[in-house]
């Protein structure tokens, strides 16, 4: 029998041998390593490279280093507006509102194609044409239409806005990808049943920025090349790699075995190991998010007095947030504009304070507090915390006053279907501007008439409404910032909302890796990054 | 035969259409709107309603399901709300890396557990018995997502023996796509380093996915074998004079395959549906995270695509593994 069970195993440690000899044999292209930046991140949220339809964050990532727009920020301020395929713009008032002039700089395509004014008006009205999650900004934000932006020569763009619209928040909102340079000939070259090439341009590319599309294999990797027409041109890096990772676990794996440079999604947890392990470097990059609790205040709700509104916010124990949850990855706000964009609010009116919270329920006749239902989303809330985990906390610092939370805990997709139906009685939730102007959270949190963040907490207060368009259409800076000011005192008095915090957003490279930098838009230029 | 082929094929379009009825009603039956859930939290009213418009959703369900099944006919699985693209398009994609993997899990399985259980048969009640015993009921009871990241640590991180997640290395550029097996792509190519990386990718996922099986393979030929064992042909066959190789491989082994060969079909099926957490670990880009993101986004007519194709991929293989039967054993017949 002996010869059998030989045989049996003869077979399988052939087959293993072989699997192991496989295993053993390192692979050898170590050329292009130099060259090559990987990046392990969940990407999921990638759905097109089209720069006029991709509203998500890796599309943006991307499509930044993909294409240009006319103007952009630099680095991590966020507030000075800089040239890019504009050398220079000016604005000026008109009878009917204003005019934004841009002066083209000479730039080319990847295709060898020069930039012209006429790829820009293009690119604008296919964006309106193509009516895509983005064509808002341009339609409802700057209140343009085809016609508005026009081409009287080659290198100048002229564009035609209303009262309505302010340039200064057109300006910010051509920084985002919705305003991207396409290259017009190739786009239509791939029109298919009037797309203006989208479905072309989704894992293709036509634009001047540093890098180009070299494939895009769903779910796996999106790989690009430097593109050596551009004129920010990458100077080291002529690869970048965006590997698929959805696991914070498989990203640390991978980075501590040098198989990618940087990890994007680390846990707040292992980012602190990551801070303390000397062969990695750890960056803590700003964000405009906000973690907040949402309080429907519709008549006979219990939030419907102020006084309870301001109760919770006495007893949020934020640094307790802060420090425990988010392990220091989040910074402590209060009013409803983002540290880092004009017109922020530093001020923290509301310490950690039970008892204060405590008196202010009794003095809305609810000695007792009440019982609510708090509404949570099942995954990871900003900056990386799990979502159930924030919620524990804060039903237990609500239970401290006599608020009993109950928490229901949905998909998110259900847990955003019931506030947009003004059916979450409190809700545990973020927001992140369109873009880096305070108006980006000034309406939407302010103004009910926008059917917006005000509308879904049931919170309707005309001065907010009044102060928020005003301070929307101001062009005088000063004046702008004194409407933003008032604004966010009496939101942070009256409005429906208890900011958590403002997380940050953490990233773990490897020591050899130079010029790596996030803004809190999300952007990188990798042109500027290079491995030591 | 081809009666019985054509009967149980028929039944599977059936049952096929009982899989889209399901799906269908379990999606619409959730209390959460799939236009805000593909277009999030910041979209406005305006935006959502042009998007339920353009993807059917402002219809009644009997109207909707009644395309989505006019589509079917003609091969169209539809369009999926998440990506706007084609489903069809999208499956062909990630349903090609699921299989790979599952194809790698199942060769591991047999390797590993047909031995295994073979070796545990023959030295019944000794130490490689009790061995081999030892592995069925550790593989059978350690959870894929602990192995998984167990094999990760040891294997890629502290040894550095294999290639971490993914399907092939960062550095490698995968071969053009014609069968989106990327061992096979790289074959057909003829481009060997993008063959060893891609089996050297397959190595850990593989091992990990096909543990389990394995395990329940060792437990079924061993069993199976040790039955037909103690059978009075077996004994004459030994009397005979028969080396005892000769006695195991060809009169043993295929009686004992007839359970092994059910297992097996069995685990086919669900290793194929239930790869998604080892999918998920090793960052392979398969049907198993295509699921999971598209049902999070309530992407249904996404859901109803996976479905379906795995619940074909599932019968064709029962069928396959019914019609082995009679292949392995002359008095099964389908006639």
């Amino acid at each position: 029998m002996k010869d059998a069970a030989t045989a049996a195993l003869t077979w399988s440690a052939r087959t293993l041998t072989l699997a192991l000899a496989l295993g053993l044999t390192a692979a050898g292209a170590q050329s292009g390593r130099q060259s090559t930046l990987v990046i392990g991140g969940d990407f999921s949220d990638l759905i097109t490279l089209d720069p006029g339809v991709s509203y998500e964050f890796s599309g943006s990532l991307i499509t930044g280093n993909l294409y240009d727009t006319l103007v952009a920020y630099e680095g991590n301020d966020l507030q000075t507006l800089r040239p890019r395929l504009a050398s220079s713009w000016k604005v000026t008032p008109t009878a009917t509102g204003s005019r934004i002039t841009f002066t083209l700089r000479n730039a080319k395509f990847s295709t060898g194609r020069p930039v012209t004014a006429a790829d820009v008006v293009y690119s604008l009205n296919r964006v309106i044409a193509l009516k895509t999650s983005s064509s808002f900004l341009l339609t409802d934000v700057a209140n343009l239409k085809v016609g508005s932006v026009t081409a009287p020569n080659a290198r100048t763009v002229v564009m035609d806005l209303p009262k309505t619209a302010n340039p200064n928040i057109v300006l910010a909102l051509l920084t985002f990808n919705v305003g991207g340079v396409v290259d017009s000939a190739e786009a239509k070259a791939h029109e298919q049943n009037g797309d203006y090439g989208s479905g072309w341009l989704k894992d293709h590319s036509a634009g001047s920025g540093p890098f180009t599309l070299n494939r895009w294999d769903r779910s796996a990797q999106v790989a690009l090349d430097a593109n050596p027409q551009a004129f920010r041109r990458s100077a080291s890096i002529q690869r970048v790699i965006l590997r698929y990772m959805l696991e914070s676990s498989a990203q640390q794996s991978a980075l501590n075995s040098g198989e990618i440079d940087v990890a994007w999604d680390y846990t707040p947890d292992a980012f602190k190991a990551a801070q303390n392990n000397p062969k990695l470097k750890t960056l803590k990059s700003g964000t405009f998010q906000l973690a907040y609790l949402g309080m429907n205040s519709a008549k006979g709700s219990p939030f419907e007095d102020p006084r309870v509104r301001e109760a919770v916010r006495y007893a949020i124990d934020q640094d307790g947030i802060i420090k425990n949850l988010l392990q220091g990855l989040g910074r402590k706000t209060q009013t409803i504009i983002p540290i880092g964009l004009a017109g922020s609010n530093p001020a923290t009116p509301y310490p950690y304070d039970p008892a204060k919270a405590r008196a202010l329920l009794k003095a809305a006749g609810k000695p007792n507090g009440f019982t609510v239902d708090f509404l949570v989303s099942t995954g990871a809330c900003s900056g990386g915390v799990p979502c159930q985990d924030l919620a524990a906390k804060i039903q237990s610092d609500l239970a401290k006053v006599g608020i009993k939370a109950n928490i229901r805990q949905l998909v998110n997709a259900e847990l955003l279907t019931a506030y947009r139906a003004q059916k979450a009685p409190l809700i545990q939730v973020g927001w992140s501007p369109d873009y880096p102007d305070p108006d980006g959270n000034g309406t939407p949190l302010s103004d009910y008439n926008a059917k917006s963040l005000a509308w879904r907490n049931s919170w309707n207060n005309p001065q907010a409404s009044k102060l928020a368009q005003a301070a929307a259409v101001e062009t005088n800076q000063t004046k702008r910032a004194a409407l933003y000011k008032q604004l966010t005192e009496l939101m942070v008095k009256e409005g429906p909302y208890a900011i958590l915090y403002q997380p940050y957003k953490p990233v773990v490279l490897s020591t050899n890796v130079m010029g790596f930098n996030r803004n809190a838009n999300g952007d990188v230029q990798f042109e500027k990054v290079s491995k030591k | 035969m081809l009666i019985y082929i054509l009967r149980r094929l028929a039944l599977m379009v059936f049952v096929l259409w009982g899989v889209t009825l399901a799906a269908f009603l379990i999606s619409h039956a959730l209390p959460a709107d799939p236009a805000a859930a593909a277009l999030g939290n910041n979209a406005r009213e305006e935006q959502l309603q042009a998007f339920r418009e353009r993807n059917g959703l402002d219809r009644p369900l009997a109207v909707q399901y009644g395309l989505y099944l006019s589509g079917l006919l003609r091969g169209d699985l539809g369009t999926s709300l998440r990506t706007q693209n084609s489903i069809t398009a999208d499956l062909r994609q990630f349903f090609p890396a699921t299989l790979e993997l599952t194809l790698g899990a199942v060769l591991f399985a047999l390797v590993i557990g047909l031995p295994l259980g073979i070796v545990a048969a023959l030295y019944h009640g000794r130490l490689p018995d009790l061995l081999a015993r030892l592995f069925a009921l550790l593989g059978g009871a350690t959870p894929v997502y602990w192995l998984a990241i167990l094999a990760l640590n040891l294997f890629h991180e502290r040894l550095g023996w294999l290639p971490g997640p993914g399907r092939l290395d960062a550095y490698t550029l995968a071969p053009p796509v014609h069968t989106g097996l990327v061992t096979v792509d790289a074959l057909l190519a003829g481009d060997r380093e993008a063959l060893v990386d891609a089996l050297r990718h397959l190595i850990l996922p593989g091992l990990v996915l096909g543990a389990f099986s394995a395990a329940l393979l060792t437990r079924m030929t061993r069993s199976a074998l040790l039955e037909v064992l103690s059978q009075d042909y077996i004994r004459t066959a030994r009397a005979k004079g028969l080396r005892p190789g000769r006695v195991i491989w060809r009169h043993a082994l295929r009686n004992a395959a007839l359970p092994v060969l059910t297992v097996l079909g069995g685990l086919f099926g669900s290793l194929l549906t239930g790869a998604v957490l080892t999918e998920t670990i090793f960052s392979w880009p398969g049907i198993g995270g295509y699921a999971t993101t598209s049902a999070i986004s309530l992407d249904f007519p996404a859901v109803v695509g996976v479905t379906l194709v795995a619940g074909l991929a599932y019968s064709v293989v029962n069928l396959l593994v019914d019609l082995a039967y009679a292949a392995f054993d002359p008095r099964i017949s389908f006639s």
